[in-house]
């Protein structure tokens, strides 16, 4: 290789990575939780115990991560294991008679043709609250196929986010599943 | 009542549907192709193949994306029903005496046409406010001797009876996350067979089990074999009572006998 190019490859090297820099300085490049590498989210992990590192290591009160509920792939469950503690006592309604999220930070709502007599005949929206939710994952591991369909999964929100030069649950995740990307592909 | 577990039976290749028919002869419905393992037969079908059944003329339909392939009993293709509507993605076929049913996972619907393959009507879309509610991408049913449906019906953790003609005669089963004798999950059971009983399989985790017409559970026959992460993991019942199960991630069928006690 010549002494020019070698020049040439740390300049352009030099210039990408100050491209990123000002990029990421103007909030186009964030920080993003791979779902298909996430210990909650991700296939063939049946019956581990749900990870809340995300919770816990985040830099930001309460974290800045939440669960996202993506309604396109939402089964709308009478007995969603997201929402119900299913291995709890069944209740007069014949559902169980716990929650699962620690927070109660998950709404249900039936939608559509309702009818108030049996409750497995309806579907539900399943809404949550992202003023509660401190992203413990619990419900994630529960929506997870094949219990759920993994329309939860978690999400880091710009919002709340402060854009940490290298985020701190990166450097605890088991799975190194936090990455950064351009802003339009993260959301 | 308790069962054993017999024998594994290797599925050589992807595993979605079965059925025995009344020599005890087993096909399975996977890949592109309909197999039939006994006389080590592999069928080719033009789609994907999801489900198979067997007439009692001994004819062969194999359920496909928006077509049922129709076959003799030596593998010669008779007839393609296609309807990219009415069959958006045949996951269960089964018969009455005078028509073939079949089960629709991309409408959520059990259709029901005559012999020639002539639509008649379909059978739990709807009904009893939203009908089947399938969120696990199969609809699943059996039919007994008097041309009585059973439908699994996950989403309400029941199996339905219908009549030919549609009507919801009633059900059996709870949601129940801790007794047996319920299914427990967000959608179970997945997949239903009928012969001198009920026989269902659940998924997450995955559980077959016997109950009798009344809805009474006769038997929890297996749990722990499967891969946990099976799903829609069909079932048949042959003559001699002997029942077969699907592992779908393992693909291989798993066959257990009844033990007399
Ligand atoms: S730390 Fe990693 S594995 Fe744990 S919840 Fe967060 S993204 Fe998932
Ligand atoms: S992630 Fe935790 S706090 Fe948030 S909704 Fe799910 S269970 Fe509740
Ligand atoms: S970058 Fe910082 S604020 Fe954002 S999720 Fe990671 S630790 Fe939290």
């Amino acid at each position: 290789m010549s002494q020019d190019l070698t020049r040439r490859t740390v300049l352009a090297v030099l210039a990408g990575g100050a491209a990123f820099l000002v990029k990421k300085a103007n909030g186009q490049i964030v920080w993003q939780v791979n779902a298909s590498r996430c210990i909650n989210s991700r296939l063939f992990e049946a019956g581990v115990e749900a990870c809340n590192l995300c919770t816990t290591e985040c830099v930001v009160a309460l974290s800045a991560v939440r669960a996202v509920n993506e309604y396109s792939k939402c089964g709308r469950c009478n007995i969603c294991p997201a929402y119900f503690n299913i291995t709890s006592a069944v209740n007069e309604l014949g559902q169980p008679s716990e929650k699962l999220c620690p927070r109660d930070a998950i709404a249900r709502k039936a939608i559509g043709k309702v009818d108030p007599e049996d409750p497995a005949n309806n579907f539900y929206e399943y809404i949550i609250d992202e003023e509660k939710c401190d992203g413990c994952g619990k419900c994630v591991m529960k929506c997870k196929e094949p219990l759920g369909l993994g329309s939860i999964t978690l999400r880091v929100r710009y919002d709340k986010c402060v854009n940490c030069n290298y985020c701190s649950i990166l450097k605890a995740c088991p799975q190194n599943a936090l990455m950064q990307l351009p802003i339009d592909q993260a959301l | 009542m308790q069962y054993r577990h017999v024998q594994v039976i290797d599925g050589k290749g992807a595993l979605r549907g079965i059925a025995v028919d009344g020599n005890g002869q087993l096909y399975a419905a996977g890949d592109s192709e309909i197999r039939v393992f006994d006389r080590n037969e592999r069928w080719p079908t033009s789609r994907p193949a999801h489900a198979v059944a067997v007439a009692s003329d001994g004819s062969v339909y194999a359920g496909e994306i928006g077509q049922i392939e129709i076959f003799n009993g030596a593998g010669k293709l008779l007839h393609t029903w296609r309807d990219e509507k009415l069959l958006g993605r045949v996951t269960a076929i089964g018969f009455t005496k005078d028509s073939v049913l079949a089960g629709d996972a991309a409408d959520r619907a059990i259709r029901r046409f005559d012999r020639g393959g002539k639509f008649l009507n379909n059978i739990g879309k709807d009904s009893a406010v939203n009908g089947l509610l399938i969120p696990n991408g199969v609809v699943d049913f059996g039919v007994d001797a008097q041309d009585t449906i059973y439908a699994a019906n996950p989403g309400k953790h029941r199996v339905e009876r219908y009549t030919a003609g549609g009507e919801l005669l009633g059900h059996i089963g709870r949601f129940d996350g801790i007794d047996p004798a319920g299914f427990t999950g967000c959608c179970n059971p997945t997949n239903v067979a009928i012969r001198d009983g009920i026989y269902t399989t659940e998924k997450a985790g995955p559980r077959v089990k016997a109950y009798d017409f009344s809805g009474k559970l006769l038997a929890v026959i297996a749990t722990d074999l499967f891969d946990a992460n099976c799903k829609n993991m069909d079932i048949a019942v042959d003559a001699r009572g002997r029942v077969y199960v699907v592992d779908t991630v393992k693909a291989a069928i798993f066959v257990f006998e009844p033990v007399k006690v």
